[in-house]
């Protein structure tokens, strides 16, 4: 049976015209109302993206999208219905078009950034750990830049022991001087410095390369150098007949006895423990919070009667809000709230794991078969006998591994945390990235690296054993029985007491705080319309002094402002009364000053009574004086000035931006999901152990892949996004690139499983039917791999989201960045609308790929 | 013809599945293969066409040396041998027009295949065969969407779309229940005694060897241990190749070790 071919007919004929006035009218038609709806949906939604970005090259895709259409009615007509792709792609040729017009991505800056990033990378090869500790030799001298007549004595002294001289007390920038210095080590390596009279240290550079000079057997040198050029910024360049003075230094560093760890070091570790316990105590005190919670968003618990039921539901929607908003961004709220430091980072992990762990535990109580219990109970026990034998044994285990889980995700948090927070190792990466010190930022970052592979490690070897239900070995002995109980029980204490400490956990402070917490929270309110507004001022003359100018007389009705003096000297007293200005309004009174600026007479002043009134006693301010030398014949006043509101509510700058960045957030999402995607599908097949089958090579490569996959996994994408933003420069566009090189480690590791774990059989089947290898990977691989590709593509793509949603406090661009910047702004109103547009996000994507999921699986 | 000769197969963890096993297979037979689980009788199909490389000894079928042949040569070989397995090895998410359309790989134009074109003719030889065995209405659904038996008969449209000489059946009804085993067997024996396809085919159940097979082998350990009639193969020498406790019981009419 060939597929029949009709003859449109007239009412075909028809069906095509209108899918050409409208896009998908025909198909709806035709009768396939999907189809046609998410045709127009989608040429819509295309259209409003192009003219977003205005790339209206652009809308020729639109219009062939908009042609196969009519196309496709006409195939249709004729019962042959055409497939989805050529629609598909023309759609995705628009989206990464404006994609990455909007996430500016500009490839070139890959190559022109890379000198910026070229000492990091440098530097994570050579870490700050151990070094000899020195002894130094420092010689110094001034030296006045330029040279003038007469040469004043320098500001500072030259060093006595060891000594340095010129063959010139002055010089001018760039000219060539001999320096010699005596009473160093002999033969040994000297460093020269330069100081700026701003106290800024550089290098000497000669020929290129910083200047090292090496002392003679008597601890003498000589060396010709030139005055840098660069030594003083323009703005600090001194004047005409001035001079500065500069220091030139020596500086040998000889090392001795053996190698000692770094200062560098010693604080990355010190840190590592910061790290770690901010982790423990934000996990243990958020399971301690959750459990309690959980219960009450427990549907099986809660769905008794309406009452509970409201709570039920008002719990969940708390639990998914806070959960929406990632814990970095919460550590930016809590720093306006608490201030810098860890607690602040802690409150955000603890605020964060309460909501998620609430969440998880609930579900595993949602989970407890009713049976059991129901079995439990015929047998005669009590309620805690329930509990403890039909409750608990099917709790338990989820809960340890939500527990153990959450953990995991706390520790990786809590070493990015410091990247706004200043508490544990991310913050010392951001502090070293700022001092340009590259050695021990990369001593930082490979803290980060290995605590995070170690305890990738260490929660592996636990939960496989949560999982498998070690049996409870039996206890032989009083010391396994209660010795080593009672030393894990004291270590845990003794580290919760610690990590106490060390998170600086003031709940005094949290306590008393509680009003003002609750005050920036409202203030968190978003606004997303305003009424435009206008400025009007009505004013008052107010001559400085008397007989500087004529008293302007006021309106005795309308808006007004009456002064108690008519002309005065200043520092009077003054009385400054307002009369039928709008009611209950903020309005701002200011001095008019003769030379045309204005002066806010009182910070926060005035609000009107409900007639519209208002009064302030003052004093003239001095300088509303009219200086007639000045030539100043306008004489001062008082102005009352307020917003009218003109025209009718739009959406207010935070809304248009929100959305605009918004927009900009999900398309970085998905261009680095692709990116990572592209790159990530040809490797997995590396680690995978299947493809690359016994051989002692296949098996080195499968093993060196997996390790590079599982080290590069541990390099969180907050540090990720300090790197490639110091590489590509702040903005979207390092953003994108910072989440791509995140996901293709993680998206190689779940694809090389799903390869793993393909079904032989059918690709045997094939095989047999006499295909070759390329007919056998397109007909019995592909089609295995493609729906578990796809749904960790989208997963990754919903995490890709959220991690863009924070990925701008370290300069990744999106919403992120723009949330940061408003916070420091103190304009919380807008950080709110933001903090909407996430948890809006947040919300549809987890629906949509919830959805999408649902149906391929 | 086949001739199967001094056959041997050692995996490389050091198992012998096959020790020297030699037969011969006349054209048009049906030939069942018997043995316990493990005997080698998955490893015997597979050595036939090459999924599994034999370690010693040769298959001859039609004066050619398929031990010898080069792999494209190999591929025309194999086209012209239709497999059938116990998992039925659909691709499950695939539809089952293209499970079966898949069947013609081997002769269809290679890269037109790549991107799921095939000829015209094809597609009408698929429906053909997807009517044989009575599952046409199904040819637009998910692999996966269909049951256990009709999964098989999918299986063995895409072995007829090979146009098939021969067709090795790895216990092809060994995962359905007694009364879709003999649907499944009715096809193999139609497509045997109407179209001359020589059959191959490894069985548990003794009554269905008796009914089906024209001739019978027993494998035990990798060694050929029967070579006969199915009449010759009596309770005695069926314990002699299933072992001493195997006991015959009767499963919902069928006889089963
Ligand atoms: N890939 C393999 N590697 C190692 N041993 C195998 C492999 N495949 C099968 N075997 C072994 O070869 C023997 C024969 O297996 P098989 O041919 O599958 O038996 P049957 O199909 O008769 O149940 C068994 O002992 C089995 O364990
Ligand atoms: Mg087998």
């Amino acid at each position: 049976m060939a597929p029949t071919t009709k003859r449109p007919s007239n009412s075909s004929w028809l069906n095509v015209l209108s899918s050409l006035l409208v896009p998908g009218l025909g198909q709806v038609l035709q009768g396939e109302r999907t189809r046609g709806i998410s045709l127009f949906a989608t040429v819509i939604v295309l259209a409003g993206l192009i003219i977003w970005q205005s790339l209206s090259v652009l809308f020729i895709p639109l219009a062939a999208l908009w042609l196969w259409g009519v196309w496709d009615t006409l195939q249709r007509e004729r019962g042959r219905p055409s497939g989805p792709t050529a629609p598909f792609l023309l759609a995705a040729l628009i989206v990464y078009a404006a994609g990455i017009k909007a996430t500016e991505i500009v490839p070139r800056r890959i190559i022109t950034g890379w000198p910026n990033i070229q000492p990091i990378v440098h530097a994570l090869v050579r870490p700050e750990l151990l070094k000899h500790p020195t002894e130094d030799r420092i010689g110094y001298l001034p030296l006045q830049v330029p040279c003038i007549e007469p040469l004043p004595e320098p500001g500072e002294n030259a060093s006595q022991e060891p000594r340095l001289h010129t063959n010139v007390r002055c010089a001018g920038m760039g000219e060539t001087i001999i320096l010699e210095g005596e009473g160093f080590f002999p033969e040994f390596e000297t460093e020269i410095w330069w100081r700026n009279p701003i106290g800024d240290w550089q290098k000497v550079i000669k020929d290129g390369i910083p200047l090292t000079v090496v002392t003679d057997a008597e601890g003498r040198f000589q060396v010709s150098l030139q005055v840098p050029t660069t030594a003083v910024p323009l703005d600090r360049l001194p004047g005409p007949g001035e001079t500065q003075t500069h220091r030139v230094e020596a500086r040998q560093h000889k090392p001795y006895g053996s190698l000692q760890p770094t200062q560098t070091l010693s604080l990355v570790l010190n840190k590592i423990g910061e790290t770690i316990a901010l982790a423990f105590i934000a996990t243990v005190l958020a399971v301690i919070f959750a459990l309690p919670v959980s219960l009450l968003a427990s549907r099986n618990l809660m769905w008794g009667n309406p009452a509970s039921r409201a709570v039920y539901y008002a719990v969940r929607a708390v639990l998914n809000i806070v959960r929406s908003v990632e814990t970095l961004m919460w550590a930016i709220i809590f720093v306006v709230w608490v201030g810098q430091g860890p607690y602040a980072g802690t409150l955000a992990l603890l605020l964060h794991s309460i909501a998620a762990l609430g969440k998880l535990y609930s579900e595993a109580i949602e989970g407890i078969d009713p049976g059991p219990i129901e079995a439990i109970r015929a047998t005669g026990a009590t309620w805690s006998q329930v509990v403890v034998y039909a409750v608990l044994p099917q709790f338990m285990p989820s809960f340890l591994s939500f527990t153990l889980y959450r953990w995991d995700i706390n520790v990786r948090m809590s070493t990015v945390i410091g990247l706004v927070c200043d508490a544990g190792l991310g913050f010392l990466v951001i502090q070293w990235i700022r001092l340009s010190r590259y050695n021990a930022m990369a001593t930082a970052i490979i803290a980060i690296v290995l605590v995070v592979a170690i305890l990738d490690y260490v929660s592996a070897f636990l939960r496989q054993r949560v999982i498998e239900g070690v049996p409870s070995v039996r206890r032989r002995g009083w010391f396994r029985r209660y010795a080593v109980p009672a030393m894990v029980t004291i270590a845990l204490l003794a580290l919760f007491v610690w990590s106490w400490q060390v998170a600086q956990i003031d709940i005094a402070t949290f306590v008393t705080g509680i009003p003002d917490g609750l005050r920036l929270a409202s203030r968190f309110f978003p606004e997303l319309i305003t009424r435009p507004t206008e400025e009007v001022s009505v004013s008052a003359a107010l001559p400085v002094p008397c007989g500087a100018a004529e008293p302007t007389p006021q309106p005795p009705s309308g808006p007004r402002v009456n002064l108690s003096l008519s002309c005065a000297s200043p520092g009077d007293p003054l009385v400054i009364t307002g009369h039928e200005l709008p009611p209950n309004t903020r309005v701002s009174v200011r001095w008019l000053l003769p030379d045309g600026r204005y002066l806010r007479i009182q910070k926060d002043c005035c609000d009107t009574d409900s007639m519209g009134n208002f009064r302030l006693e003052t004093k003239v301010h001095p300088l509303l004086e009219v200086n007639p030398q000045e030539e100043q014949i306008q004489p001062g006043g008082v102005a009352v000035v307020w917003k009218q509101a003109i025209g009718g509510p739009r959406p207010s700058e935070a809304l248009t931006t929100t959305f605009n960045l918004s927009l900009v957030t999900l398309l970085m999402a998905l261009i680095a999901t692709t990116l990572g995607s592209v790159v990530a599908i040809p490797v997995s097949f590396f680690a995978a152990r299947n493809v690359m089958g016994r051989s002692i090579v296949g098996q080195a490569i499968y093993n060196f892949s997996r390790t590079v996959f599982n080290l590069w996994r541990s390099i969180e994408p907050m540090i990720l996004a300090v790197i490639s933003a110091s590489w590509l420069g702040f903005g979207p566009f390092a953003g994108v690139v910072a989440l791509a090189l995140n996901n293709i480690p993680n998206l190689a590791k779940l694809f090389s499983e799903a390869i793993e774990e393909i079904d032989a059989g059918p690709v045997e089947a094939i095989t047999a039917t006499g295909a070759n290898r390329l007919q056998t990977l397109v007909y019995a691989v592909v089609p295995q791999l493609i729906p578990r590709f796809l749904a960790y593509i989208l997963y990754q793509w919903d995490i890709n989201i959220r991690m863009s949603t924070v990925i701008g406090y370290v300069g990744g661009g999106g919403i992120g960045q723009q949330f940061r910047t408003w916070v420091e702004l103190d304009m919380y109103e807008a950080a709110g609308a933001a903090v909407l547009a996430i948890v809006v996000m947040v919300w549809s994507m987890d629906y949509i790929s919830g959805r999408v999921r649902e149906k391929m699986v | 013809m086949l001739r199967v000769e001094h056959l041997t197969k050692v995996f490389p963890d050091g198992t012998v599945a096959l020790r020297d096993v030699s037969f011969t297979v006349q054209d048009g037979e049906f030939l069942a293969v018997i043995g316990l689980s493990g005997a080698g009788k998955s490893t015997l199909l597979r050595c036939i066409n090459r999924l599994i490389e034999p370690s010693a000894g040769r298959v001859i079928w039609n004066d050619i040396d398929i031990t010898a042949v080069k792999r494209g040569e190999l591929c025309r070989i194999r086209r012209q041998i239709g497999m059938i397995f116990q998992q039925f090895n659909l691709v499950k998410r695939s539809s089952v027009m293209t499970n079966v359309l898949s069947g013609r790989l081997g002769y269809a134009n290679p890269w037109w295949t790549l991107v799921h074109r095939f000829a015209p003719e094809d597609h009408i030889r698929a429906r053909n065969a997807l009517d044989r065995v009575g599952i046409l209405d199904k040819a637009d659904s998910r692999a996966d969407q269909l049951s256990g038996g009709q999964q098989q008969r999918v299986g063995i449209a895409r072995a007829l779309m090979q146009e098939p000489k021969l067709i090795l059946a790895d216990e092809p009804v060994a995962s359905l229940d007694p009364v879709l085993a003999h649907s499944i067997l009715q096809y193999l024996e139609q497509l045997n005694r109407q179209d001359g396809i020589t059959v191959i085919c490894s069985l548990h159940f003794l009554d269905l060897v008796h009914r089906y097979a024209s001739r019978v082998i027993g494998l035990k350990d990798g060694e050929l241990v029967f070579d006969g009639l199915p009449s010759e193969l009596t309770r005695e020498r069926f314990k002699e190749v299933y072992g001493e406790e195997a006991e015959m019981v009767t499963v919902g009419g069928a006889l089963a070790a």
